[in-house]
């Protein structure tokens, strides 16, 4: 029986049993969670406190003490088009990337989970990628496409110059894109199918009983009562192309050529270590947190679509 | 509206190198309730979802009336069905469980609300539309389950197992509501249990199968008064029949160390069957002692040693109370001892 699987990945309807679990000690309670509450203290909301606070100093990039400006910072991140060229880079890419690296994972399951029986082989070789870290998927793929011994040399030979991320801003991104999306396609195709899994057998029976056809039980069943996985993938592409897209950059293209892939993650890390903008680099990841954390905050708003009925 | 006669020739079906049903052929009545009975695993689902279009037959036809459906997808072939775990869409109201079939027909909205309430009303889940399946009771998913098949006045409707999720009590009232939709609606009914009790209630025919093949295909009584094996002796009734080794002498069958059994003609080895409330307790007949005795309220059951080792069981009206080991004597109805062959197991 599937019954009762799945489902409640919800943040508010999970609360409530929590205390009925296993460990019924407070004590035993925290000594499990404080390790990685330390950890994520430490690598997330100390820095990004840190850097709220900063962006409100301006740093002598050699030393020498600090001081503070208030908003002065802000004023001048925000009337730099440099860093609205990075913002809007970012969007755009935040609105390729998840779309494609979820549709995509999205065909692969619903085929898989179609009876067109892949074997187990067929499942590892997709899943495999995501024991490859984003660095070196960067590198991989710089390889992939480099425009005289990767996949599109060929290509290259007939039409010279047709495609060459070194030079072609377009091409750069649209490589950035594709390795962010390769990257992703694991993890999403394993939770997508596994969520297509827990469907009772049944309900597809009796839809087609119903008399409604593959491609209609897709849109009628499939798709509705997969919600939850789809937004919990969703919400993790969504942050993923801000985290991981910048060992991706950094292996590939180091934000050039000419800026074509200078995503805002990136452009805070050169201002910051390359060009000892600390102030700027400060504020310009407090407005990236606070844009993030928005985005966030949206789309748990879209949970009310979610249905976690099974 | 009676629905239509469903005809299967020489029906097959196999999972790869496993021949799960090796050629059935059998017609069932148009308008009738039809009871398709037998053991786990011998292939009732498989002939259900076969009929229903939800397997490919291996080879065969089945026709529905003097159309041949085997090649037709399920909607095509005017048939609902009702599954054991109900199968609700979870995400959908009560009413759209019901109605999906009519939106996916295109059914105008106006007239899909109408069908619905009827269908709806007729098997009494008025005010709970509105609900989501979780919010129902395992009798109300039953309903819901049974109103999404009859919404669409099927000619042909199947059930696959549909009360075994109930409990006693409500199974009971199931079935007697069951028979009364089947009575007004008029449509073919096929039931797949294996529960003897339901097959016997519900069925104007029963259908037995065992390992993919027709034991038996008759109505109810039949099966329980002439049962053509020791297979359907043993499956149909409960205590099930007693099957004792026996011998026939010309005049009479003895049990293989002289006891007396019958004066029924019989010659050579027999296995002779009695049902348990066709045997007599009286003071002079076959010896026999207790070896346990359980009280089911309306009646009790004994279990005898006869004189050979074997057992017996007795049904009896309540009030007598055995403690093992007490001696007892016992007569077999007339008329009520049924001869099988040993070897075979078929009714002589
Ligand atoms: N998809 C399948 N692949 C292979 N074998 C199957 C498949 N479906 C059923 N079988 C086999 O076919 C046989 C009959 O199965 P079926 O489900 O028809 O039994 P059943 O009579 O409905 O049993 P139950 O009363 O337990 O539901 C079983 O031996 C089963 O293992
Ligand atoms: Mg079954």
């Amino acid at each position: 029986m599937k019954h009762g699987r799945g489902g409640r990945t919800s943040s508010g309807s999970g609360t409530a049993g929590v205390k009925q679990g296993f460990y019924t000690g407070r004590w035993s309670y925290w000594t499990l969670v404080l390790p990685i509450l330390a950890l994520i203290a430490m690598f997330f909301y100390i820095p990004v406190a840190l850097a709220f606070f900063w962006s409100l100093f301006l740093e002598r990039p050699f030393g020498g003490g600090s001081e503070f400006v208030g908003f002065q910072n802000y004023d001048r991140v925000l009337s730099d088009p440099e860093f609205w060229n990075a913002m809007w880079r970012t969007l755009i890419f935040m609105a390729i990337a998840p779309t494609l690296a979820i549709g995509l994972s999205l065909i692969l399951a619903l085929a898989a989970d179609r009876g067109i029986r892949i074997s187990q082989a067929a499942r590892n070789i997709i899943i495999w990628p995501k024991a490859v870290a984003g660095a070196s998927i960067g590198v991989v793929f710089v390889f992939i496409f480099n425009p005289f011994l990767g996949i599109f040399a060929p290509l290259n030979e007939m039409y010279p110059g047709i495609w060459n991320p070194r030079i072609d801003g377009g091409d750069a991104f649209a490589t950035l894109v594709v390795a962010q999306v390769w990257n992703g396609i694991p993890f999403n195709f394993i939770i997508l199918l596994s969520g297509l899994q827990a469907i009772p057998d049944g309900l597809a029976k009796a839809a087609a009983m119903d008399g409604s056809g593959p491609w209609r039980r897709i849109v009628d069943l499939q798709l509705p009562l997969l919600t939850p996985q789809l937004f919990l993938t969703f919400v993790l592409e969504f942050v993923g192309t801000v985290v991981e897209a910048f060992g991706l950059i950094d292996t590939m293209t180091q934000g050039g050529p000419g800026g074509a892939t200078n995503l805002l993650i990136y452009k805070i890390y050169v201002d910051g270590f390359k060009a000892y903008d600390l102030s700027g680099a400060a504020t310009q990841t407090a407005l990236l947190m606070m844009f993030v954390i928005a985005m966030v905050i949206l789309q748990f708003r879209l949970e009310r679509f979610v249905k976690y009925e099974r | 509206m009676t629905g239509n006669a469903i005809a299967m020739e020489d029906v097959r079906k196999a999972y790869g190198g496993n021949l799960v049903i090796p050629g059935l052929t059998a017609e069932i009545g148009g308008g009738q309730f039809t009871v398709i009975l037998g053991p786990s695993g011998c292939g009732k689902s498989t002939l259900l979802n076969m009929i229903a279009g939800l397997e490919r037959v291996t080879s065969g036809t089945i026709r529905f009336g003097r159309r041949e459906v085997q090649d037709l997808a399920p909607k095509d072939r005017g048939c609902a069905m009702v599954f054991q775990n109900y199968a609700l869409y979870p995400h959908m109201s009560v009413r759209n469980n019901i109605g999906y079939a009519l939106k996916v027909a295109g059914v105008p909205k106006e007239e899909r609300r109408k069908r619905v309430d009827t269908a709806a009303e007729s098997v009494g889940l008025r005010g709970l539309l509105d609900r989501r399946p979780s919010e129902l009771s395992g009798g109300q998913r039953q309903r819901v389950a049974v109103a999404r098949a009859i919404v669409r006045e099927p000619s042909v409707l199947l059930f696959d197992e549909p009360l075994s999720n109930l409990d006693a009590k409500l199974r009971h009232g199931m079935r007697m509501e069951l028979t009364r939709l089947h009575d007004r609606i008029g449509a073919t009914s096929v039931f797949v249990t294996h529960d003897q009790v339901e097959a016997m209630t519900l069925a104007d025919k029963v259908m037995l199968l065992n390992n993919g093949e027709i034991v038996q295909y008759a109505a109810p009584s039949e099966l329980y008064e002439n049962p053509a094996t020791t297979f359907v002796a043993t499956f149909i009734g409960a205590p099930a029949m007693n099957l004792l080794a026996a011998d026939g002498e010309g005049a009479g069958i003895r049990l293989p160390d002289g006891t007396l059994l019958t004066k029924t003609p019989f010659r050579g080895p027999v296995t002779l069957g009695i049902r348990p409330e066709n045997i007599e307790i009286v003071p002079d007949g076959i010896p026999c002692r207790t070896v346990y005795s359980e009280s089911l309220g309306s009646h009790s059951v004994i279990v005898a040693a006869l004189p050979d080792g074997q057992e017996l069981r007795i049904a009896t009206p309540l009030g007598r109370r055995m403690t093992p080991g007490e001696a007892l004597s016992v007569r077999f109805m007339k008329g009520a001892i049924r001869l099988f062959d040993p070897e075979s197991g078929k009714r002589h």
